[in-house]
């Protein structure tokens, strides 16, 4: 986590430098405290959440439907289940953080994580109403195939090499 | 941004009600302790993650985009498209009316896909945010994993669907 930490302050000041050049340095870092601002109770709450969803979930239930023993299931179950949380990125992340956290398995868990990613249900509103529900459907489709194969190359991964 | 706030605090709510109902005042503890601790990790994180997106978004502009979007065709086009969907500032309230305003204006269906595909498994603005607040491993295996959706979309409807869906013109307004 330091080095994380360490690598995302190395980029932030790269990014920084690169800015001066326009002038934008410090839009950028008003920018950037602006968001956390607003995204800072929103976080907050996300980990709460987690905190208790990591003391409540039952371990027979991760074994039994998430965990690697789940196989396919796993991946069909995280797909969806990343598809229908509907939060932004600040409360969604630490939640599958948890369930992985939990004893869910990495096919699980990739695959939960595309879902939200490719086919998150909250941005479909605008994207209806944009592009049409023909472009969102089509899309949608073949973003659902993607995250079922993302998830089991992970579940396959995990049970070969891990 | 509010309501997720009040829909996350009801759950959490109710969770802590589980939580007090079927372990009692210790496992209420438990649970914030949890959540104290992997905050207490993850902070300062989540503070320099938020430096990086702020920077970025103010270093790639929307015009930055629309440049490239105009400018590449064919292969080429789809692998501009797919990345400057990654690159491109903002929520989905200024995503999509900014692809809207291509409609009828000469760009290629698939290179709209390949854009749309490119922002959602891309954003370069959230991949910070999924690093510090997931695991990087996870993140960066996610990443791999996906990498090539965008290409793939693009060249999909390239082949399939060069007019756009169910044979509605995409240049003269679908």
């Amino acid at each position: 986590m330091v080095v994380t930490t360490i690598i995302f302050f190395i980029i932030a000041g790269i990014l920084f430098f690169l800015n001066i050049k326009h002038g934008r340095h410090m839009e950028g870092i008003q920018a950037g405290l602006r968001q956390l601002i607003i995204a800072l109770p929103v976080i907050l709450l996300a980990l709460l959440l987690s905190g208790f969803l990591e003391v409540l979930i039952p371990e027979e239930f991760i074994k039994r439907w998430l965990a690697q023993e789940a196989g396919f299931t796993g991946v069909i179950l995280g797909t969806f289940g990343g598809m229908i949380m509907a939060f932004g990125p600040y409360a969604s992340y630490p939640i599958i953080a948890t369930i992985y956290g939990s004893g869910a398995g990495l096919g699980t868990t990739i695959s939960m994580l595309s879902g939200w990613t490719l086919l998150g249900l909250s941005r479909i509103p605008f994207e209806c109403g944009f592009l049409g529900v023909k472009f969102s459907l089509l899309r949608m489709t073949l973003h659902l195939v993607f995250c079922i194969m993302a998830g089991t190359v992970a579940h396959l991964f995990d049970l070969w090499f891990l | 941004m509010r309501n997720t706030a009040i829909i996350l605090a009801v759950v959490t709510l109710i969770l802590l009600a589980i939580a007090y109902i079927t372990g009692g005042f210790e496992l209420v503890t438990e649970g914030f302790l949890t959540a104290g601790m992997t905050a207490s990790q993850a902070l300062l994180m989540i503070f320099a993650a938020f430096l990086v997106i702020g920077q970025l978004q103010t270093l790639v502009t929307s015009d930055m985009i629309k440049g490239w979007m105009q400018k590449y065709a064919g292969g080429r086009g789809i692998a501009i498209s797919s990345i400057a969907g990654g690159l491109f500032p903002g929520g989905p309230y200024i995503f999509y009316p900014f692809l809207a305003g291509f409609k009828g204006k000469g760009i290629s269906f698939y290179l709209l896909f390949s854009f749309v595909s490119g922002k959602q498994t891309y954003d370069f603005t959230r991949l910070p945010l999924e690093i510090s607040l997931i695991t990087p491993w996870i993140a960066i295996l996610r990443n791999i994993l996906t990498f090539p959706v965008p290409f793939i979309m693009g060249l999909i409807s390239w082949r399939f669907f060069p007019q756009g869906v169910a044979g509605a013109s995409w240049e003269e307004g679908e």
